[in-house]
């Protein structure tokens, strides 16, 4: 039976952690036994440098080091890889211990388990009982449904530029886009990209979920400047039409619309089963109004009132 | 949950670390220590005997256990803790400056947190810098959320004037809160006793909230599984057909649905299902001409009439 990976991936951390000075590939091969029954010497070689690189990714730092005889060798040196002091209370570690729970994506909710773990190697107490005992009754989750999350995280830690395929919300096809990806932000439960667009030489906000097909990576660095704060959400709430710009008279039946007379700046109650609101308007207000159907109507602006009765046709008409 | 090898093997290397301070660890407490089940725990000890500096040299971890009990029986000193992995400190990092963003926790835990970041931040040193480049905010409504999750711990019954978009009306009911979770927004799950049914309410949708003096008593009910998605349309609701052009693919992204079906010109035939198809009324007319209702043919009639009575007043004001 093969040697299972987690079984090699131990013995190369434990070897490249207990030794002093640097083992060369021969003398790592003749140590694991998974590496002797790899066959060929370039599947060993494809092998271990997997092995490497996914030690790493779990956060061990591999020196490589170049003998008399030109030979690498490779060492996990003790002091650059020891979790430096950290102490912890009991409180602070049941609030760590939530927080860990709030990932619904499998690389972030493994990596964060394994954070706790490492913690709690190092000596974290336990918490009584981390869910039932805890008094608050709140349970966040940070969903992650978009495919394009994982490899996007990764060029972003990375700082790697990438290519993919977006449709904007309202293009029939989507456009190839080159992106340095800066930062990633989720905003009522959706993710967003903000980067460099080298095409169009500007930054630009993507929404996950309109990426269509793989996000792929390229080689290079980054062309632009990061700059030191990215406003993704300004740019959402402007797509959100919760920018206000103007102010709009509408008249609303009594009784209907709560949102719309939740964000009014003035009410007045005209007698006939309707009242008068004033609301600020931006973009995207016109959708919400024809949604209300005959419980609204548009006095001003004139612009607004076309808007509206423009979508109401298309609807009349079918 | 799922065993992959990288998670294996990050689970081991904490584990040599914790087991050489505890000889003798009970095998339970040590699954509970680590969030994992104590078959997960007897699969990892049963791989570490294999583990070691060389399995020639004899060097291999002596590790064993009777089901009870764990024993380390050589343990040396290449156990020490190690130091996080940038993707471990972004993982906790970014949720732990989230959770502590959220308005109705209580002052006591977010202290707590807000320690506990700082401290991980220190720790973590270099593998923090890239947990800036993430951010999560969750919407919560303060007031309405202190209520809540007052009501939860002192079991207490609410009241609630309620705004169902759907039917466009506010309502009066009384319910016992279950649970409070934010997914994007903030939502109560709760026992309505109005509708008899369990029912979830989004927070920033109550116009109005009261505390009442009677005991919450919602019926022993199984919780939601929330990784499946807020939405889950019975397999018996009502069909509904939507086809959309290019500007309205956006409904794909915001309905759940069971298919959306590419159309030549870039539009998409959505089909989906909801318990009350009259409440896609609202979609009909914001779609305009970017899509309409297929079927059922009383929805498409429905929103067709709406229009047509919107459309009079404005008419009869002779402002079109």
């Amino acid at each position: 039976m093969a040697i299972a990976k987690a079984e090699r991936l131990m013995n190369l951390a434990l070897c490249l952690l207990g030794t002093r000075r640097p083992l060369s590939k021969r003398e790592l091969r003749g140590s694991i036994e998974a590496y002797l029954e790899a066959g060929t010497d370039d599947s060993f070689n494809r092998m271990f440098e997997r092995d490497k690189d996914d030690l790493r990714e779990l956060g061990l730092v591999i020196e490589t080091v170049e003998n008399l005889d030109g030979e690498a060798g490779y060492l996990a040196r003790r002091d650059s890889n020891r979790l430096p002091a950290i102490t912890l209370d009991a409180e602070e570690a049941a609030a760590l211990g939530l927080a860990a729970k709030v990932w619904q994506q499998a690389r972030l909710a493994g990596a964060a388990s394994g954070a706790l773990q490492k913690l709690r190697a190092a000596g974290m107490p336990e918490a009584e009982d981390p869910y039932e005992g805890h008094q608050s009754a709140l349970e966040p989750r940070i969903p992650v449904h978009e495919t394009a999350f994982e490899p996007l995280m990764l060029a972003c830690r990375d700082r790697r530029p990438v290519v993919f395929d977006y449709r904007k919300a309202n293009a029939a096809r989507p456009e190839t886009r080159h992106v340095e990806p800066w930062t990633l932000e989720c905003w009522r439960g959706h993710w967003y990209l903000a980067g460099w667009d080298r095409e169009r030489g500007a930054e630009r906000v993507f929404r996950l979920s309109r990426i269509t097909g793989k996000v792929r990576s390229r080689a290079g660095s980054f062309t632009a400047e990061v700059p030191d704060v990215v406003t993704v959400r300004e740019t959402v709430e402007s797509w959100a039409g919760e920018t206000a710009t103007r102010t709009a008279l509408i008249k609303l039946r009594q009784g209907s619309g709560y949102p719309l007379r939740a964000r009014a700046t003035a009410v007045r109650d005209l007698g006939d089963g309707w009242d008068e609101l004033a609301i600020p308007y931006g973009h995207g207000l016109d959708a919400w109004l024809v949604e209300l159907g005959p419980e609204v109507v548009v006095l001003e602006p004139a612009d607004l009132r076309a808007d509206v009765v423009d979508r109401l046709r298309a609807v009349a008409k079918d | 949950m799922a065993t992959n090898a990288i998670d294996q093997t990050r689970r081991m290397l904490s584990l040599v670390t914790y087991l050489r301070e505890r000889p003798g660890a009970h095998v339970t407490d040590v699954a509970r220590a680590f969030g994992i089940t104590e078959d997960e725990l007897i699969s990892d000890l049963d791989v570490l005997p294999m583990c070691g500096t060389s399995f020639r040299g004899g060097d291999l971890l002596d590790i064993d256990t009777d089901g009870d009990r764990i024993w380390w029986h050589n343990p040396d000193d290449v156990a020490e803790p190690l130091r996080l992995a940038a993707d471990e400190a972004t993982a906790l990092l970014v949720a732990a400056r989230a959770v502590s963003t959220l308005p109705g926790l209580r002052e006591g835990d977010r202290q707590a947190l807000l320690r506990a970041t700082a401290k991980l931040e220190a720790a973590a040193g270099e593998a923090a810098g890239a947990s800036s480049r993430f951010s999560v905010t969750f919407e919560s409504e303060g007031g309405v959320f202190a209520d809540v999750d007052r009501a939860i711990s002192e079991r207490r019954r609410l009241w609630l004037r309620y705004y169902s978009p759907a039917r466009d009306k506010l309502t009066e009911r009384e319910v016992d809160p279950i649970r409070l979770f934010a997914v994007g927004h903030t939502y109560m799950e709760a026992w309505c006793r109005l509708s008899e049914a369990r029912r979830t309410f989004r927070l920033d949708r109550v116009a109005e909230i009261r505390l009442l003096d009677e005991p919450s008593v919602p019926p022993e009910i199984e919780l939601r599984d929330l990784s499946e998605g807020l939405v889950q349309p019975a397999a018996d609701d009502p069909e509904v057909v939507v086809e959309v052009g290019p500007g309205g693919r956006w409904v794909a992204e915001y309905y759940p649905h069971d298919s959306a079906e590419e159309l030549p010109d870039g539009g998409l035939r959505i089909t989906l299902r909801t318990p009350e198809p009259a409440s896609l009324r609202r979609l009909a007319l914001r779609l305009g001409g970017d899509g309409h209702i297929v079927s059922p043919p009383e929805l498409a009639v429905s929103a067709r009439e709406a229009a047509r009575e919107a459309l009079a007043a404005y008419e009869s004001a002779g402002q079109v």
